[in-house]
């Protein structure tokens, strides 16, 4: 009886992979979007403070005010845009212009639309500790399909890449799990290690798909503002020098 | 008009809308005075297409005769690409108004917050959280 229960057991396995990876390719957004009818169970919760460990935490928190004004204000964290320098990753996962997923059985790219920036996943591949990797804005991903979930590790994060100014190591891995929640709903659950943590931080985006949406280009050409020696951000002006 | 820049009208359109998720933005606008509105009547003398932020400037009649240049700040152009500009919405040489959060530090420049083209179309670039810029002009 066991033997036949095994059997059927394999067989099932073996029937339901080719169907239980989804397509992920075409483009995202995050979600709930403006103007969305949004469904509650849907979204995600906002991105919780990192766990850091209390040698960390000091200088970070001395940025936190900062920080807060600019989120309320619907501004970026940090100032990678205002020297025309990409979000690299985590951040560029959060979505501030739409993506675009580009699937294959071998390799799955992400393309953010702000600044062309793209991520290359390698799947099947093993990732490779950090103390061997050139570290880098998107780092060294490799992925695999856990039934219908995308994992995502990725290590190798240039130390002034930093997501809500969150400073770490360049062992800091991040795992993602990619799977929809419902019919073009996509979760991303986050969780990134770190020596610099207390413990994983973790959270999670929601994006949906944007039917027939083409990405623009994003070309950093004319950047007339600038960062002051106090942190303001200032704009130059016609005739000025 | 695609998916994306008919719902970004109808979500301007609204005025004040709530946003669960960053809104587009290249940094702090704090530089831009958001308790007053300047209103810039005038010509257009540039009107560049460009990313990190598109640009407007215009030769704004002044009160007492003459024109000062003014330099006004957009937002980036994919926004405003799904908002339903163009590179060609506006040219050299076009008799606009604006309506502008002005420099705190007195340069004359400033954020576009609504132009009115020569035709009478309004326009918004797509300023995140435009509630926020009282309109006093």
């Amino acid at each position: 009886m066991a033997s036949k229960a095994l059997y059927a057991a394999a067989f099932v396995a073996l029937a339901v992979p080719a169907a239980a990876e989804p397509d992920l390719s075409g483009t995202w957004e995050r979600y709930p979007q403006p103007g969305d009818t949004a469904d509650p169970a849907l979204i995600s919760p906002p991105v919780p403070d990192p766990p850091l460990k209390p040698e960390y935490k000091g200088p970070w928190q001395a940025n936190q005010e900062k920080l807060a004004a600019r989120i309320a204000e619907g501004q970026p964290a940090g100032d990678n845009y205002v020297h025309c320098i990409p979000d690299g990753m985590p951040a560029m996962m959060q979505g501030m212009f739409p993506m675009e997923i580009f699937q294959r059985p071998e390799q799955i790219n992400v393309t953010q639309e702000a600044f062309n920036q793209t991520r290359r996943i390698y799947m099947g591949e093993t990732l490779k500790p950090a103390s061997e990797l050139d570290p880098m804005f998107y780092g060294h991903s490799v992925g695999r399909w856990e039934g219908d979930t995308l994992v995502i590790e990725t290590t190798g994060i240039k130390q002034n890449v930093q997501y809500r100014w969150t400073p770490h190591s360049e062992g800091m891995k991040i795992t993602e799990r990619l799977h929809l929640i419902a019919p073009d709903i996509l979760r991303n659950e986050v969780t990134v290690e770190d020596e610099y943590l207390e413990r994983p931080w973790t959270w999670s985006y929601t994006y949906r798909r944007t039917p027939g949406y083409k990405l623009l280009e994003y070309v950093c050409e004319d950047n007339r503002d600038y960062v002051d020696d106090e942190g303001r951000v200032t704009m130059r002006i016609a005739g000025e020098g | 008009m695609s998916h994306l820049s008919r719902k970004l009208s109808l979500a301007l359109a609204g005025g004040a809308v709530l946003l669960a998720v960053p809104v587009a933005a290249h940094h702090s606008f704090a530089m831009f005075d958001n308790t007053r509105s300047i209103t810039l009547r005038g010509k257009v003398a540039v009107y560049q297409w460009t990313n990190p932020h598109a640009y407007l400037e215009v030769d704004a009649e002044e009160a007492g005769g003459g024109t000062r240049h003014y330099t006004l700040e957009m937002t980036s152009i994919n926004m405003m690409s799904r908002g339903g500009w163009t590179s060609r919405t506006v040219k050299a040489g076009d008799e606009v108004t604006v309506y502008v959060a002005p420099l705190r530090d007195g340069r004359p420049g400033g954020l576009v917050l609504e132009v009115v083209l020569p035709d009478g179309r309004h326009m918004l670039p797509g300023v995140p959280n435009a509630q926020n810029y009282k309109r006093t002009s």
